[in-house]
Order: C-alpha cells, then sequence, then structure tokens
C-alpha cells in the first residue's frame, strides 16, 4: 500500500508502536478486556489518547466494536488477551463477517517461544478464526506493526467490509522496536462497473414489464441509500427490502413494497414471485429471504449489483452481473422509462392488502403496536439495536427507519446477546443518538452483563425488554411444525428483570397492561441517562406471516393450522 | 464434478491453510494437492477437487482471500468416444 513514512523514533516497546498506529488510522475508542497476555498494550493504553470502554465479558466487546463499526463505517476495535479472551471474542467476529461489518480484533498471544506448547492461556486464536476473519496476522516482529495495523485497517474498511484479526504474542508486545508511525495515505478507488453489463442491464430493464429491486445491506455499507433513492424514483421501480436493507427506502414511498423473506410482509413476497425482471443490489440471496431457492421468483431475470464477485451466481444464477461500487454502478444503469402502470398498481395494491394490522384481539400487551408506537415517539427517529427471537421480526415489521443504518441487527449470524452491547457500541459511536435496545427475556440473559458497562461510563441507553417468559421463536416452531412438543423453551422461572436492572444502578419500571404501553414509552425514553422498560407479553403470541422452511415465499402462513383460540390469526 | 485449480500465492504463515480450509468449507471435497516454492517470493499450489458447484465460484472465493495471488482454473479435458478429439469444457 502507498504510505507516508515519518522519521525513525526512539526506541518504543511493540505496544507504544502499536497504540501510535491505531491512533495514525483514527481510532479514538476502542471495547476490551485485560489480561495476562495483553498487558503490555494495556499498561500502553494508560496516557494514550484512547479511550477505552472495558465491557465485563469479551463478546460484549467485540460486539460493542461490531456496532461501532457499523454505524461509523469505520472498523470498531475491540481487544482481549490470549486463551479464553479470545475465544471469547470469536461469536463477535464471527456476527461481523456474516453482516459484512469492519472490525479489527487485536488479541494477545502467549510469547513466540512458547506458542505449540500448550503454554498457560495458549489458543491458536489465528487458526479458530480463519473460517470468520477476511484476513489475519500473527506479527512476528515488532517493526512489521505499522504495516499491518495500517493493512488490516484496510482491509477491513475497504470492497467488502470485514473483521481483521491480529494475533500478538506477547515478546512482540513488550519486545522494542525502532520502526517509524507510518500514516496511511488515501486508499486507491473502488472498482468501476463494466459499461457493456450496464448497457445490458438498462436493455433488460427497458423491456421488463414486472420489474422489481432488492435493496440490500450493502447499500447502507456502501453509503449509497441516497444514489439509490435516486435511481428508485428516476426508474419508478418498485422496491423491496432485505432484513439489512430496511430503511434503504422511505417506508411511505409508494413504490417500496416492505420487507421480503420468512418474516417479510405479504406485498414484498407476491411481488418477488410474480417479478419478471430481479435486480439486486447489494444483497446475497440468504436463505432467510429467498425461502426455498429453486421456486425464489421463478419467472425473474436476474441483475446482480454487488462489490464481491464472489456473491454472483453462489446461489442464483445472475443473468447479468455488475461487479463494482454501487453507486457508479447505479448511476450507469438508464432503462427507457416505459409505462408500467399495471405492475405498479398491481405493488400498490398489495401493499393496501398486507398493510400490518394492529386491532388484534388479546388483553394483553401487543408487542407489535407497541413497537410501533415506541419508533414514532421520536419524530427525529432513534437507532434500535435488537438481539434475536420474535422480537427481533417484530422490530423489522413494525419499527419505521429512514436510514439502514438506525437499524442494528445481528442479521447473518443471528447472535442472541447482540442488542445490549450493540447499543452501547452505537452509542459509544453517536452520542447525540437516541438509542434504544429491544430485548427479549432470552436474549437479555446471554449479555447481561453489560448493564455495568452502561453504569460504570453513563452510557445513555434505552433498553425495551419484550419479556413472554420463553424463548420465544423457537416455542412458535415447536408449536407449528414439531405439534406443540415444547422442549426447553418455558423461562418462567425468569429472575425479576427490572430488580437486576436496578441492582446494576439502572433505573427501571415494569408493565402489563396496554392501557400503561403510552405513559411508560414516554417515560423511558424522557429518563435522564440508562432506563430499562420490562413490559410482559403474552407467551403464546406468534411472529406472522411466516414461511415455512423449504416453502416458496408466496406460500405464507398466517396463523396455526393446528391452533384455535384469541390470537388465531395474529 | 472434477475441477483442478492452480493457485499463487503468498508464503506467509497461514496462507496455505487459509486457502486449503476455505477449499473444503465451501463443499469442494479436496482429492490432491500440491505445493511448491515459486520463483518469486511466493508459492504456487496446484489442488483437485470435487463438488457439485461450479469450479469458478471457488476460483472468485479463492481470489477474495488477502495472501491470495493469482487463481487458474484448468480447463477439464474431455475425451468424447464418439468423436475423435478433444472438448475443452
Amino acid at each position: 500500500m502507498n504510505v507516508s513514512t515519518h522519521r525513525a523514533p526512539e526506541p518504543r516497546s511493540g505496544s507504544q508502536i502499536l497504540i501510535k498506529a491505531l491512533e495514525c488510522n483514527g481510532v479514538k475508542q476502542i471495547f476490551g478486556y485485560p489480561g495476562g497476555t495483553i498487558m503490555p498494550v494495556y499498561d500502553a493504553l494508560v496516557g494514550s489518547g484512547l479511550k477505552h470502554y472495558l465491557c465485563r465479558h469479551e463478546q460484549g466487546a467485540a460486539l460493542a466494536a461490531d456496532a461501532y463499526g457499523r454505524v461509523t463505517r469505520k472498523a470498531g476495535v475491540c481487544m482481549a488477551t490470549s486463551g479464553p479472551g479470545a475465544t471469547n471474542l470469536v461469536t463477535g467476529i464471527a456476527n461481523a463477517f456474516m453482516d459484512s461489518v469492519p472490525m479489527v480484533i487485536i488479541t494477545g498471544q502467549v510469547p513466540s517461544a512458547l506458542q505449540g506448547t500448550d503454554a498457560f492461556q495458549e489458543v491458536d486464536i489465528f487458526g479458530i478464526t480463519l473460517p470468520i476473519v477476511k484476513h489475519s496476522y500473527i506479527v512476528r516482529e515488532v517493526d512489521d506493526i505499522p504495516r499491518i495495523v495500517n493493512e488490516a485497517f484496510e482491509l477491513a474498511e475497504s470492497g467488502r467490509p470485514g473483521p481483521v484479526l491480529i494475533d500478538l504474542p506477547k515478546d512482540i508486545s513488550a519486545g522494542m522496536g525502532e520502526v517509524a508511525d507510518v500514516t496511511p495515505t488515501q486508499r486507491p478507488a473502488g472498482r468501476m462497473p463494466d459499461p457493456g453489463a450496464l448497457q445490458a442491464a438498462s436493455e433488460v430493464l427497458s423491456n421488463a414489464r414486472r420489474p422489481l429491486i432488492i435493496a440490500g445491506g450493502g447499500i447502507g455499507i456502501s453509503d449509497t441509500v441516497e444514489a439509490f433513492r435516486e435511481f428508485a424514483a428516476r426508474t419508478n421501480i418498485p422496491v423491496t427490502s432485505t432484513l439489512k436493507g430496511l430503511g434503504v427506502m422511505l417506508p411511505d414511498d409508494p413504490r417500496y413494497v416492505g420487507m421480503l423473506g420468512m418474516h417479510g410482509n405479504g406485498a414484498a413476497n407476491h411481488a418477488v414471485q410474480n417479478c419478471d425482471v430481479l435486480m439486486v443490489v447489494g444483497a446475497r440471496f440468504d436463505d432467510r429471504a429467498t425461502g426455498h431457492l429453486a421456486q425464489f421468483a421463478p419467472s425473474a431475470q436476474i441483475i446482480h449489483l454487488d462489490i464481491d464477485p464472489a456473491e454472483i451466481s453462489k446461489l442464483r444464477k445472475a443473468d447479468i452481473a455488475i461487479v463494482s461500487e454501487l453507486a457508479p454502478a447505479l448511476a450507469g444503469i438508464k432503462p427507457e422509462l416505459k409505462a408500467k402502470a399495471t405492475w405498479c398498481a398491481q405493488c400498490a395494491n398489495w401493499k393496501k392488502e398486507f398493510a400490518w394490522r394492529y386491532d388484534a384481539p388479546g388483553e394483553g400487551i401487543y408487542a407489535p403496536k407497541l413497537l410501533r408506537d415506541l419508533s414514532r415517539a421520536r419524530p427525529q427517529g432513534m437507532t434500535i439495536t435488537c438481539d434475536v427471537g420474535q422480537h427481533q421480526m417484530w422490530v423489522a415489521q413494525h419499527c419505521r427507519f429512514d436510514n439502514p443504518l438506525d437499524h442494528l441487527s445481528s442479521g447473518g449470524l443471528g447472535t442472541m446477546g447482540y442488542g445490549l452491547p450493540a447499543a452501547i457500541g452505537a452509542k459509544v459511536a453517536k452520542p447525540e443518538a437516541t438509542v434504544v435496545c429491544v430485548s427479549g427475556d432470552g436474549s437479555i440473559m446471554m449479555n447481561v452483563q453489560e448493564l455495568a458497562t452502561l453504569k460504570r461510563y453513563g452510557i445513555d441507553v434505552k433498553i425495551l425488554l419484550l419479556d413472554n417468559s420463553a424463548l420465544g421463536l423457537v416455542r412458535q416452531w415447536q408449536e407449528i411444525f414439531f405439534e406443540g412438543n415444547y422442549s426447553e423453551v418455558h423461562l418462567d422461572d425468569n429472575p425479576d428483570f427490572a430488580g437486576v436492572a436496578r441492582a446494576f444502578g439502572i433505573q427501571a419500571r415494569s408493565i402489563k397492561e396496554p392501557e400503561e404501553v403510552s405513559d411508560a414509552i414516554d417515560w423511558l425514553l424522557d429518563s435522564e441517562g440508562a432506563a430499562m422498560l420490562h413490559v410482559s407479553i403474552d407467551s403464546m403470541e406468534n411472529v406472522w406471516p411466516l414461511v415455512p422452511p423449504g416453502q416458496p415465499n408466496h406460500k405464507m402462513m398466517k396463523s396455526n393450522p393446528h391452533k384455535s383460540g384469541p390470537n388465531k390469526g395474529r | 464434478m472434477k475441477h483442478t485449480l492452480r493457485i499463487q500465492l503468498s508464503s506467509v504463515e497461514g496462507a496455505v491453510i487459509r486457502a486449503l480450509g476455505l477449499i473444503e468449507r465451501r463443499g469442494f471435497s479436496l482429492n490432491k494437492c500440491s505445493v511448491g516454492e515459486s520463483d518469486g517470493t511466493g508459492r504456487d499450489m496446484e489442488v483437485s477437487v470435487t463438488s457439485s458447484r461450479p469450479g469458478d465460484l471457488l476460483k472468485r472465493q479463492l481470489e477474495r482471500l488477502h495472501d491470495v495471488y493469482h487463481v487458474e482454473l484448468v480447463p477439464i479435458a474431455i475425451v468424447n468416444p464418439n468423436k475423435p478429439g478433444v472438448r475443452r469444457i
């Protein structure tokens, strides 16, 4: 890479060189947890320009760095010691890998001479993480540190972003070097589209009678939201989105038909199954989005835009592939604008027909309505992080997002425990934002220790805990697909969550009646500092619609065919 | 279906195992592998794999690796028993 070097300074430790290299790459905040082999780095951290956030479990640190990376589109940085410290990072690294999040991970390692001897807290984290990193390094020379750190940031943030791991043996972090700091210079421009492919895409779209676009997570990642909205407006083509593409289109845009997939909106799923040309922008045909792949968009020609050549024809053959930065590709596709009034009207009718309803029967608090009301409560919007399960799908369905970076959800890996540390990372990255963590009673316990991090640093995160006393999504599947044979899903012995929050010094309130909701949302958002609103909901509530596994997207279940009762049909 | 790939990659620590791990992880069964030093600073690797997945997909997945400089998918020579000559696909 192109670099500019400074004069060689006095001898410094590897750790001092590392801290300086992080600063040279614009790092201000890092998340981590100290321990034996990373101690030289923590020693050098004192008095540096870096603000370190001590999370209370390394997984929390990795997931906070993930969210920081998503929100800033710069690599989030996390750090841990060797052995268990490093292995505890693994879920967070995989999470970033699956969702293409820029992250730099620094792990301590036993001294080089002890590597391979089963030394205390030795683990081959380089080997363990090979499948889940974009790249990784073991540092063998102190003087390699500036080059490796610069490369790591460039790799993490460029092209399709991802996590890059730097394993740092203790003899390197404690050893001395005389290398100069290296300031990273401007990175080379991204890949440009092939004019022939742009022309071909324009022609196919010109001749389409029922064109549709899937807006994927790549649009937010590459900061092309405005360019995409301009394209949609210019071509007047209906748009659906993936889970990670939520917020690319404004929900009330008439062209937008909602999220597709397993828990997507009926309008989106019918549109995708009936289109004749499908332009997929920054998305990767995930099985939760496509349903049964062979029957996905069965009569559509595929135009696939992505920065990653390895995504082309991985699952669905692309008739036209455009491997490039998204903005120049979108600008270069210029279809003739032919009237597609019948198709657009059909999509609009589906949107009206499948609009979410909030008049569900039942006496308790209806979570979808609560989430809709929550996201309407701040006109300037809010950043919502969530965990994984029913509440995650309800957030995707019922919260309003005007920007994809406002919706932080573990899409690819589906990491229960993401929500709270992600909210910490997001709030640290964007202190002016209202940050709400929507969690469930199963998920919150996966990283509940991070309540201590909220308290320690006074991080103003609002937690909305939807408590159905169950692992709800698993319970739902057992109800529908396993004949109600419930296995290890009941959590009716949950702790007093409000009491738990208060024990950590976080104010908390519990509600269970629908008439309490409005006031409680105001209380949560208006509270000074971190707060938790614990909401008891019906344990038998389900997420609808649901495309059963192995079925095409238009075969959506809207209720449990084997069940009757007040919740049927919600 | 069988595929043969020639891979030029860096000689840095982990480069070979990273490429081999990817091959198996992405659904390609490794039949044969040879690794040797190349003329320059890197290594040359040739692998023979079997998979129902297309070889060019594996090529593009390998090309994503930072340590990999170049990947060539070697055309498979198929002898058609009904017609003399060799058809390349």
